[in-house]
């Protein structure tokens, strides 16, 4: 597991997310990278049962449970500013027996498909973020294997996203900031999605008709 | 086929014989229509007969004539030359069956093709002798007499004594540790982390450098027995070059009779060499431009190959694309 940057395409202008998603990608062939499959991520939202909060009388915390087919074997739990469980699959069904606690929040499922190149030892994965059945936006994902320390290899990785986002290139991600020699982990992968996705999520639908 | 150059024949005088031959053919297959043919209606029967006479006496008369000219030119040309310069191969090439197995066309390729290996061999013998990579104490073309009988002794040490040049080493740099094993034999096994960067597996044979190996941090160096694994390359292209700058510095540094000033001088040391090497900054930046300029020793100081490390300084995303173009 490298060193990850999680950022998001602005769709263009008079275009549709799928034209975008194919600009993208023709400009990532055309510098040479290689089609090595699909990939998705998605994310459940669970909220604390109103039952369990009982006299402290805080505010429900939020849930996110999502899974990355980076790691199949893997489930990530992980709570807004709080820490992050990595559990096996059967943490799903896990899910479901504590119903008593947490809830799903309904039409919650949020999700994010696409195709992912290899180009030397960068990996990228390009991908259409969906809520139900409307296209939302564009995730852009730029992993680089050999290092896993974030601080020192961010300006190649701006370097290497400058090259084919052009003016789109995303600024160093929070989770960079917090800890500046700490290996780096797919825990910290995860909450660069939720972050993408609660954005994502308060933005309004995108306009422009016929996303699909 | 048969080439043009000196085969002893007169071609053209082959060419007019071929032709000869036809017209023999034609004016013998006119004799037989004309007897096929039989008489022809004239008036009266002699008429009849005197006419297929003279008919068929002009064509033997023809046949005759074709005849004697095919004579004529087949002893103009002449006979093929006896001499093969290509002996059995050169009768390769009359085998009428050229499609199904051009046995000729493919030996002349290959034998074209070893000659041309030949050459490219001996120049590359030549450009790589200069640089002579042997790492034994003796020096070529030392006749036996002369050689010491006795093995070298820096080859025969006691284990211990390897223990404590490593673990000096090890004391000498806070942010690089080393692991000596011993899984197989006498032979050590380091496995040396740098910061967070990367892991170094060096294979010895007693106090010599004998193989190394750059892996990523978060690589697995170990096999799934448990030992250390040292023969998987690393899944990243940079540690690969890495692992080809420190091999190049590992067989550059040689110093038969004292292995121990090697190994100092592949680590990140203030040398005993003469040449006064300014110390390095402590490893700090793993990323793979800096890695061959900070990164110590290891491909910094290999003088064999300063212009690449100019290079990659001063171009560092481009020499990542070139690198991996395969």
């Amino acid at each position: 597991m490298g060193v990850t940057c999680v950022s998001q395409m602005p769709v263009a202008e008079g275009k549709s997310v799928q034209q975008t998603v194919e600009l993208l990608t023709r400009k990532l062939e055309m510098l040479g990278a290689e089609k090595q499959g699909t990939f998705c991520v998605d994310c459940e939202t669970y909220h604390t049962a109103a039952s369990t909060l009982g006299s402290q009388g805080q505010a429900g915390k939020l849930m996110y449970v999502m899974h990355n087919s980076e790691y199949p074997l893997s489930c990530f739990a992980l709570f807004e500013n709080g820490p992050c469980l990595i559990a096996d699959t059967n943490f799903d069904v896990l899910m479901v027996k504590l119903k008593g606690f947490f809830q799903s929040a309904k039409a919650s499922k949020i999700e994010t498909r696409g195709t992912r190149y290899q180009y030397c030892d960068f990996l990228v994965k390009v991908g259409t973020v969906t809520m139900g059945p409307s296209a939302r936006g564009i995730s852009v994902e730029v992993e680089y294997g050999p290092c896993v320390v974030a601080s020192d290899c961010w300006n190649l990785l701006l370097e290497f996203l400058q090259s084919f986002l052009g003016s789109h290139t995303p600024g160093a991600p929070a989770v960079f900031g917090n800890r500046h020699d700490a290996v780096y982990g797919p825990a910290d992968t995860m909450a660069q999605y939720m972050e993408l996705f609660n954005k994502i999520r308060k933005q309004q639908q995108v306009p422009v008709a016929g996303i699909r | 086929m048969a080439d043009v150059l000196s085969v002893g024949v007169n071609l053209e005088a082959f060419a007019q014989a071929i032709s000869a031959i036809q017209a023999l053919r034609s004016s013998v297959s006119r004799v037989f229509d004309c007897l096929k043919d039989g008489m022809r209606n004239k008036e009266t029967l002699e008429g009849r007969e005197k006419a297929f006479i003279a008919h068929f006496q002009d064509n033997l008369h023809s046949v005759n004539r074709d005849l004697n000219e095919l004579e004529r030119l087949s002893n103009l040309v002449g006979k093929p030359s006896e001499n093969h310069p290509l002996h059995n191969s050169g009768l390769l090439s009359l085998d009428p069956v050229q499609d199904k197995t051009p046995l000729y066309s493919q030996l002349l390729q290959a034998y074209k093709w070893s000659n041309k290996l030949q050459y490219h061999a001996g120049l590359a013998s030549g450009l790589l002798n200069q640089q002579s990579l042997k790492r034994s104490a003796n020096q070529m073309g030392v006749s036996a007499k002369r050689r010491p009988k006795a093995q070298p002794t820096t080859l025969v040490l006691p284990p211990q004594y390897v223990d404590d040049v490593i673990s000096r080493i090890d004391r000498m740099f806070p942010e690089m540790s080393i692991h000596l094993s011993r899984p197989n034999g006498t032979s050590a096994m380091l496995l040396v982390t740098l910061g967070k960067v990367l892991k170094v597996i060096v294979v010895m044979r007693s106090l010599f450098i004998d193989r190394t190996i750059v892996k990523g941090y978060n690589e697995n160096v170990y096999t799934e027995d448990g030992k250390l694994d040292i023969w998987s390359k690393s899944n990243y292209q940079v540690f690969q070059k890495v692992t080809d700058h420190a091999t190049t510095a590992l067989l550059h540094y040689q110093l038969p009779q004292m292995p121990d000033v090697v190994v100092r001088s592949f680590m990140p040391c203030t040398p005993p060499l003469p040449i006064p090497v300014p110390r390095q900054p402590p490893i700090r930046s793993p990323s793979p431009v800096a890695v061959p300029l900070d990164f110590p020793a290891n491909s910094l100081r290999d003088p064999a190959s300063p212009h690449h490390h100019r290079r990659l300084a001063s171009a560092p995303l481009p020499v990542l694309a070139t690198t991996g173009v395969r």
